[in-house]
C-alpha cells in the first residue's frame, strides 16, 4: 500500500513537472525575444541564452530611428481600434436582430455570415485587390478597415448571438411593452448585460486586426499606411544578421497584445469557452 | 424569439441591418463573384482583358505545382490534427485531474501563443530554427543531442514538418480551451463512477472522456481543416514556399501567380478552386460528422 502510494505521488509529480515544462515552452521563446532585444549584438553572439548584462535600449532606438516604426505602430493601432469598435457595434446589432426577431431572410442572413467563417481569406485576396483598385479604395486611410470589419463580423456575431440567446427575451418584451423603443431597448437595456462577452470578443477582434498581415500586404504599398506586420517583414531583410534589432521590432509588434492579454486573459478564455460550448 | 407584435418596422430593419449587410456583401460576397468572372480572362491588370473560357482552369489542373501545393496543405492538416488536437486532448485531460497544480495559470499560459500573429510566430520560429543563434540547436547541444541538429528550413524532405511545428505550437492552447469546455459539460458523477469502477489515466480518457466529447472533437477537427486550408502568413515569412517549391501551399501559390507573376485571371481561377476545395472538404467533414452523430 505504502509503495503504491509513493509511486502514485511520484507519478503525479512527474506529470505536474511535464505540464510545467510544457507551459514554459509556450512562453519562453517570447521571453527570450524580449530579453535578447536588450542585448548588444556582440553580447547576443557570445551567448544566446544568457540574460542581458545591462538594460540597453539601443536596439529600440535603432529600430525607431532607422525606420518609420512609430508611424507603422500608429497605423496598426488606428486600424485595430476603429475596426474593432465598428465590428462590436455592427455585430451586436446583427446578433440582436437574429436572436430576437423572426423575420423573412433571417436564415439567409445567418448562412451568409456563416459562409464568411468558412471562406478562406486568401481565396478572396486577389478579387478584393482588383475590386478595391477599381473602386479607388487602394492605399487609403480606410482601406484596411473595410476587410477587417467584414471578416471580423462573422466570428463576433456568432459568439454574441449565442450569448444573447441566454439573455431572457422577457426583458426586452417587458421594456418594449413599457414603451421603450427598439434602439433604447437594444443599447441601454440589453447591451450592458452583454458586457462580459463584448469585452472578450472586443479584445479578440482587436488582436486579429492588430496582427493582420495578408490584406495589408496586398492592399497597402504606400509607406504612409503600412502596418507593424509589414514593418517586421522589411526589418528581417534590412537587419538580416542583426538579430537583437529585429527582436526589438518584434517586441513592438507583440507588446500591445501581451499587455492586453495579461489584463484580460481570464475574460478572453472564458468568452471563447462559452461560445464553444453553446455554439 | 420576441413576440411578432413587437417586431420592428421595415424602416428600422433597413436602418439597422442595411449598413452591415452592404458592407459585408461588398467585401466578402461581391469578390466571390468577381473571382469567378475574372477567372475566365487572361489578364495582367492592364486594360487588355482577353476572354479565354476555361483555359485558366485547364492550365491550373495540369500544373504540377498546384497539385503539390494541395498535397502540402493536406499533409500540414494531418500534422496539425495529430499535433494540435492530439496534444490538446492529452493536456486537457490532465488539466481535468485533481492532482494538477496551478491549472488556471497553465491554461492562460498555454493559450498565450494563440493571440500572437502568424507573422510574429513565423519570425520567432525562424530565429529559433537558426543554425548558429537558434534556441533549438542550443537546446539540442546542451542535451548532447548534436546528432539531431538539422538544417531545419533548408531540407525539402522535412520542411513541411518544420513549418507545421510553429503552427502546432500556436494553436494547442486554442483546442485545449475548446476541449476543456467540452469536458466541463461531462457530469462529475460520471467521472467519479468510472474511477470507482477502476478506470484511471489512459483508460478514463479513451473509454469515458473521449466518447463523451466526440462532438467537440469533431468541431475541433473541422476548425483545424478549415484553418489549415488558409495557412499563408507564417509560411510566407519563414520560407516563402521554399526551398524551391517544397513548402508551397495553395494560398501562396495563388498569391505568387497574381502578385509576383501578374497573372490576375489565372490567380482568380486558382482562388475559385481554393474556395471550392476548402468548402468541399469542410462540408464533407461536416456531413460525415453529422451522419455519425445520428448513428449514435
Amino acid at each position: 500500500m505504502i509503495i503504491n502510494h509513493t509511486l502514485r505521488k511520484v507519478g503525479q509529480l512527474i506529470i505536474n513537472m511535464f505540464i510545467c515544462i510544457f507551459s514554459i515552452s509556450c512562453v519562453y521563446p517570447i521571453a527570450w525575444i524580449f530579453y535578447s532585444s536588450l542585448k548588444e549584438s556582440s553580447e547576443f553572439n557570445r551567448d544566446i541564452i544568457a540574460l542581458p548584462q545591462s538594460l540597453n535600449f539601443d536596439n529600440y532606438i535603432k529600430a525607431f530611428q532607422n525606420s518609420n516604426l512609430a508611424k507603422y505602430s500608429f497605423n496598426s493601432l488606428f486600424n485595430a481600434t476603429v475596426s474593432t469598435t465598428i465590428i462590436i457595434i455592427l455585430a451586436f446589432i446583427l446578433a440582436y436582430f437574429i436572436s430576437r426577431f423572426n423575420f423573412k431572410g433571417r436564415k439567409i442572413l445567418y448562412i451568409m455570415f456563416l459562409f464568411g467563417m468558412l471562406v478562406p481569406v486568401h481565396a478572396l485576396l486577389i478579387p478584393i485587390f482588383i475590386q478595391f483598385k477599381n473602386a479607388g479604395f487602394f492605399n487609403k486611410r480606410f482601406t484596411l478597415i473595410l476587410p477587417y470589419v467584414a471578416f471580423g463580423l462573422p466570428f463576433t456575431l456568432f459568439l454574441l448571438e449565442s450569448y444573447l440567446n441566454g439573455v431572457p427575451k422577457e426583458l426586452d418584451e417587458a421594456a418594449m411593452i413599457d414603451g421603450s423603443g427598439l434602439s433604447r431597448t437594444m443599447f441601454t437595456i440589453i447591451l450592458p448585460l452583454c458586457k462580459p462577452m463584448l469585452v472578450a470578443v472586443g479584445i479578440l477582434s482587436f488582436f486579429g486586426n492588430w496582427n493582420e498581415f495578408s490584406f495589408a500586404l496586398v492592399l497597402i504599398n504606400s509607406d504612409k499606411y503600412k502596418t507593424v506586420s509589414l514593418a517586421l517583414q522589411s526589418f528581417s531583410g534590412q537587419y538580416a544578421t542583426d538579430y537583437p534589432t529585429q527582436m526589438a521590432a518584434m517586441v513592438v509588434a507583440i507588446a500591445p497584445v501581451l499587455v492586453l492579454y495579461l489584463i484580460f486573459n481570464k475574460k478572453i478564455i472564458e468568452g471563447m469557452a462559452e461560445g464553444a460550448v453553446k455554439g | 424569439m420576441i413576440n411578432d407584435s413587437l417586431k420592428p418596422s421595415k424602416r428600422q430593419f433597413l436602418l439597422f441591418l442595411g449598413i452591415p449587410v452592404i458592407w459585408y456583401s461588398f467585401v466578402v460576397l461581391l469578390p466571390v463573384f468577381g473571382a469567378i468572372r475574372y477567372s475566365f480572362f487572361d489578364w495582367s491588370g492592364g486594360p487588355n482583358m482577353e476572354a479565354v473560357g476555361f483555359a485558366n482552369y485547364m492550365d491550373i489542373l495540369q500544373d504540377d505545382l498546384f497539385w503539390r501545393s494541395l498535397k502540402n496543405n493536406l499533409v500540414i492538416i494531418l500534422y496539425c490534427i495529430i499535433g494540435q488536437i492530439g496534444i490538446a486532448l492529452v493536456l486537457s485531460a490532465l488539466l481535468q485531474s485533481k492532482f494538477i497544480k496551478f491549472k488556471k495559470i497553465h491554461r492562460s499560459v498555454i493559450f498565450f501563443p494563440v493571440v500572437l500573429s502568424s507573422v510574429v510566430i513565423g519570425f520567432v520560429w525562424t530565429i529559433i530554427y537558426n543554425k548558429d543563434y537558434g534556441l533549438l540547436n542550443w537546446l539540442l547541444s546542451t542535451l548532447n543531442l548534436d546528432f539531431l541538429i538539422h538544417p531545419y528550413l533548408d531540407d525539402p524532405k522535412t520542411i513541411l514538418l518544420f513549418v507545421s511545428i510553429p503552427l502546432i505550437w500556436k494553436y494547442i492552447g486554442y483546442y485545449m480551451v475548446l476541449l476543456l469546455s467540452g469536458m466541463s459539460t461531462i457530469p462529475t458523477s460520471v467521472l467519479e463512477m468510472s474511477e470507482i469502477d477502476g478506470a484511471t489515466g489512459w483508460r478514463k480518457l479513451v473509454y469515458i472522456i473521449f466518447p463523451l466529447i466526440k462532438s467537440t472533437i469533431i468541431v475541433c477537427i473541422m476548425l483545424c481543416i478549415a484553418g489549415n486550408m488558409k495557412i499563408f502568413d507564417h509560411i510566407l515569412v519563414m520560407t516563402g514556399g521554399g526551398p524551391g517549391t517544397s513548402s508551397m501551399v495553395l494560398a501562396i501559390y495563388a498569391y505568387k501567380q497574381s502578385f509576383v507573376k501578374y497573372k490576375l485571371g489565372y490567380g482568380s481561377a486558382a482562388s475559385v478552386l481554393i474556395l471550392i476545395i476548402s468548402l468541399g472538404i469542410v462540408l464533407t467533414t461536416r456531413y460525415i460528422a453529422g451522419r455519425e452523430k445520428s448513428d449514435n
